[in-house]
């Protein structure tokens, strides 16, 4: 990477002699009645419209910084494309919005789904260990489970027939060159990942629409030791943290056991794969600028000609107890700049890795008008902050001529928007614990309840009615993956499954499996306190008494509540607890003027012993609400993984209006579209792909 | 004049079920919104009929973890025939050194029949066969835990029931019982699968 000269790490705007400043040029454009709303232009004209100059489109901006790559998002398309592209000899800048790398990766539970025939599946089938002896568990699977090729997983992730519990087709919509060339690099992107200090279990299952044939789903982890080492493939008890009770900065979520894929001692989560990933690229010389948002995508022309770079504005995030502003875990390799906006030049190409619009109401919008409830967000909203999954690589994307594809796959998992069962916290997807930087703005762990413990407490909408069955709140289908069977929609499970097989999909079968329970529809919809123009159904509140945390042991205690962050109420009456949630919830736009017959109604039916509204009673015991002190806490509904979004090819170039290749430009994950896939496998393998074809670009 | 502090009140520990013409108790918490001291405030149960079945008197102690709520407990006499009635508990409007809105509860009081069947309950984890204590059975109306061997006795009426073991981090068991004389069933649980995040 070369840093251009000059300039005062404080100043806020570009300036020079020479170069105009981009908006400077745009500007130049306007007064003369060209230029595009947000491309440069190759001409500057006059006024009277003749051309004075010919100024190169990259010559026309003032650069900061350049280098062959730059990476938006340092998640698991942009750290595996710039390691890749790094391999290849190309110079790489990765940016990234939030203050430290890993991205939603980093949260997760490390699940990689390849296949295909991948390494790790032949060496299972080999019954082979790691090479440095830490995979000493049996083979979880037989190996005809593990025996496949590109073409047997190409035909799974294609195939029309397969339909989940919810009676979505998570194969039929996905983009036939994408996954093709998915399927052909599998087998190198876990090789790939293993040689950057990616270690991984046995195979166990698939993961998530990951095909419903063949076993393909890998656990990332680390063996504890004394100190963490990523080369020798440790992690200290300290950075892995406690199950329950302690995060890390290494690892947000304590990372867990995962003995039975590995060996004793082995600890898992996403901090298994992004943290190894991003210490490779560290290594290999990768550049990070962080707290640094892509506001825009600069093309030569709005709509044609080559990606030049892109425009960055500072984006910190800043401890809100003491105002001092977040750092990443590893600073090597960092670019610390603070100017407000800077211009990043890429001389070879741009990847887009910026995240799916998980957590941009106005873009998930377009899939469902209920999600347009800003209550809700994204998973890993305390992690990422306010800008992650904002959708701005897409939007940046189409502002420069994208295509889109797979808009409709939103749909087509059942984990992409849900309730989960974590109350009391916003961020109710995960279970940070304190110890991680960002624990402070997230506020409280939230009380993760099982289904089984829904029995013990009642859902009410923001009126202060219930909506649906308690019990069923939680739950969740769909997700058609091996060993799949009835339970996940189809007729058959594991190797019985027939690809392409009309029976499938027929009538009587999908009759038979569907099972979508279709709560988060009861809970996102319109009451009583909805009012136009958007509707919004508000906040979701489980009620419940003292007799209930004593029953069934619940923590709801700091760290896993707060007094303060208006998740969680407690009153000594049911009257008060609905004034305290209206005077503390931000979005709690209405009284819950329900709420104190409602729990008398419910009161009453536990009493006859069911519940004539939803049905409880046959499922689970049902008990009252009446011994003081009273409790709310939310049960937020979160947009966890998001699909649908820039259009690419099997190269993962980004695709536009035309059909064609928008030349330099590079996306994948929850950036694109056309790809059902859940979770991590998708996106690692488009950043492989997006770093090797990146890398073999021509030089501008 | 200033407009009355509104008071709430709260019935808790209400048995499940009572037999014919049985003693019982109950709790009684009632709080000044405002957050006055009720000691000393007087309060009366009445029955399905309205008639008074018994006054109490609030004490100055208050409920742990709570704000200000007063509790009392109240022992009660069953109906003569079984069902479900609905009592309630009335605070009347009154003048300390504020005046205080009177307020009002409902709560059900089940009444049954002797119970003469005895079923007795074995619990146990489905995996390690070890004796689940503290489960929680359910045959609605009735309810009892099981003890430190993972087993609970209960006495109910002939009939048919949906008997319900619940314990923390395991799947409720939920099966039918048709109880025509004294009886033993032994239920396996499974933990509750914890669900992969990714």
């Amino acid at each position: 990477m070369a840093k251009k000269p000059s300039s005062d790490q404080k100043e806020r705007k570009p300036q020079g002699q020479k170069a105009v400043s981009r908006r400077d040029f745009v500007k130049t454009g306007a007064v003369a009645g060209v230029g595009a709303a947000t491309g440069v232009g190759a001409t500057v004209l006059s006024t009277s419209g003749t051309a004075l100059s010919q100024v190169s489109p990259a010559d026309a901006i003032q650069w900061h910084y350049e280098a062959d790559i730059v990476v938006i998002g340092a998640g698991c398309v942009g750290l595996p494309a710039a390691i890749r592209a790094r391999d290849l000899g190309a110079s790489v800048i990765v940016v990234d919005q939030n203050f430290d790398p890993g991205g939603k990766m980093l949260h997760s539970g490390a699940q990689v789904s390849f296949g295909g025939g991948d390494p790790l599946q032949l060496r299972d089938i080999a019954g082979e260990k790691d090479k440095e002896g830490f995979v000493t568990a049996p083979r979880q699977q037989s190996v005809e489970e593990l025996t496949e090729d590109p073409d047997f997983l190409f035909r799974d992730h294609t195939d029309w027939s397969v339909m989940d519990a919810a009676a979505q087709a998570p194969y039929r919509y996905n983009e036939r060159d994408l996954h093709r060339a998915y399927a052909d690099n599998c087998y190198a992107t876990r090789e790939f990942l293993m040689a950057n200090y990616v270690r991984m279990g046995r195979i166990s299952g698939t993961h998530g629409n990951g095909g419903v044939s063949r076993a393909r789903r890998a656990v990332c982890f680390l063996m504890e030791g004394a100190a963490t080492d990523i080369k020798k493939g440790t992690v200290s008890t300290q950075d892995a943290g406690v199950e329950g009770a302690r995060s890390s900065h290494f690892a947000p979520r304590p990372m867990g056991d995962a003995a039975k894929v590995a060996s004793a001692g082995a600890r898992s989560n996403g901090a298994a794969l992004a943290r190894p990933l991003e210490f490779s690229a560290r290594e290999k010389g990768v550049q990070f600028i962080l707290n640094r948002h892509m506001d825009e995508i600069i093309r030569e022309q709005q709509f044609s000609g080559r990606v030049l770079g892109i425009r960055a504005s500072y984006s910190p995030r800043l401890d809100p107890q003491t105002g001092v502003r977040l750092e990443s875990l590893w600073q090597n390799g960092n670019v610390d700049d603070r100017r407000e906006t800077i211009y990043i030049r890429a001389r070879k190409a741009i990847v887009i890795g910026a995240g799916g619009h998980g957590a941009n109401p106005q873009f998930r919008s377009m899939f469902y008008p209920a999600w347009r409830e800003p209550a809700f967000v994204s998973s890993g909203w305390a992690l990422l902050g306010p800008r992650g999954q904002d959708a701005s690589g897409i939007i940046a994307g189409m502002r420069v001529g994208a295509n889109l594809a797979g808009m409709q796959q939103n749909l087509g998992y059942a984990a992409t928007f849900h309730i989960p069962g974590i109350l009391a916290t916003r961020d109710s997807y995960t279970d940070m614990f304190p110890g991680h930087p960002t624990f402070s703005l997230r506020g409280s762990t939230g009380i993760n309840l099982p289904n089984d413990s829904f029995q013990h407490l009642i859902v009410v909408n923001q009126v202060g009615k219930r909506f649906f069955n308690e019990m069923l709140i939680t739950d969740r289908k769909g997700g058609a993956a091996f060993p799949a069977g009835p339970n996940k929609g189809q007729p058959k499970s594991g190797l019985n499954h027939v690809q392409l097989d009309w029976r499938n999909a027929s009538v009587e079968n999908i009759k038979a499996t569907y099972a979508e329970p279709n709560s988060i529809h009861a809970a996102l919809a319109m009451n009583e306190g909805s009012t136009a123009p958007d509707y919004f159904s508000g906040p979701i509140w489980a009620i419940f008494d003292r007799a209930a945390v004593e029953r069934d042991k619940w923590k709801i205690e700091p760290p896993f509540t707060s007094p303060s962050n208006g998740f969680f109420f407690k009153a000594d009456t049911i009257e008060e607890l609905a004034a305290k949630v209206k005077a503390g919830h931000e979005f709690q736009r209405v009284p819950l003027t329900h709420l104190v017959e409602t729990v008398a109604r419910w009161n009453s039916y536990v009493d006859k012993g069911r519940d004539p509204e939803f049905a409880r009673g046959s499922d689970a015991p049902m008990y009252k609400i009446e011994k003081p002190p009273f409790y709310a806490a939310t049960l937020n509904p979160v947009w966890h993984d998001s699909y649908g979004g820039l259009r690419i090819n099997g190269r993962a170039q980004v695709i536009d209006m035309q059909g064609e290749p928008i030349p330099g430009l590079y996306a994948g994950g929850e950036s694109s579209g056309g790809g059902q896939q859940h979770g991590l496998g998708r996106a690692l393998v488009h950043g492989y792909i997006a770093g090797t074809n990146a890398a073999k670009e021509s030089t501008t | 004049m200033d407009a009355p502090h509104p008071t709430y009140v709260v019935v808790w520990d209400v048995p499940t079920n009572v037999v014919v013409r049985e003693k019982f108790t109950v709790k009684v918490g009632i709080k000044c919104s405002n957050g006055c001291s009720l000691a000393s405030s007087p309060f009366g149960l009445y029955d399905h009929e309205g008639a008074q079945v018994a006054v109490g008197t609030l004490p100055d102690e208050q409920w742990p973890d709570t704000v200000g709520l007063h509790v009392a407990e109240v022992e009660l006499e069953a109906p003569a025939s079984e069902g479900l009635y609905t009592w309630s508990v009335k605070r009347a409007q009154s003048d300390l050194e504020m005046p205080h809105a009177e307020s009002s509860i409902e709560f059900g009081v089940r009444v049954v029949g002797r119970p003469e069947c005895l079923v007795t309950i074995e619990s146990v984890d489905k995996v390690t066969q070890a004796p689940l204590i503290g489960a929680r059975v359910v045959m609605h109306p009735y309810r009892v835990v099981t003890d430190e061997h993972g087993v609970a006795r209960v006495r109910v009426a002939k009939g048919n029931y949906q008997l319900f073991v619940s314990q923390t981090n395991y799947l409720t068991c939920g099966l039918p019982v048709d109880v025509a004389a004294d009886m033993t069933t032994r239920v396996q649980l499974d933990l509750e699968p914890v669900l992969e995040r990714n």
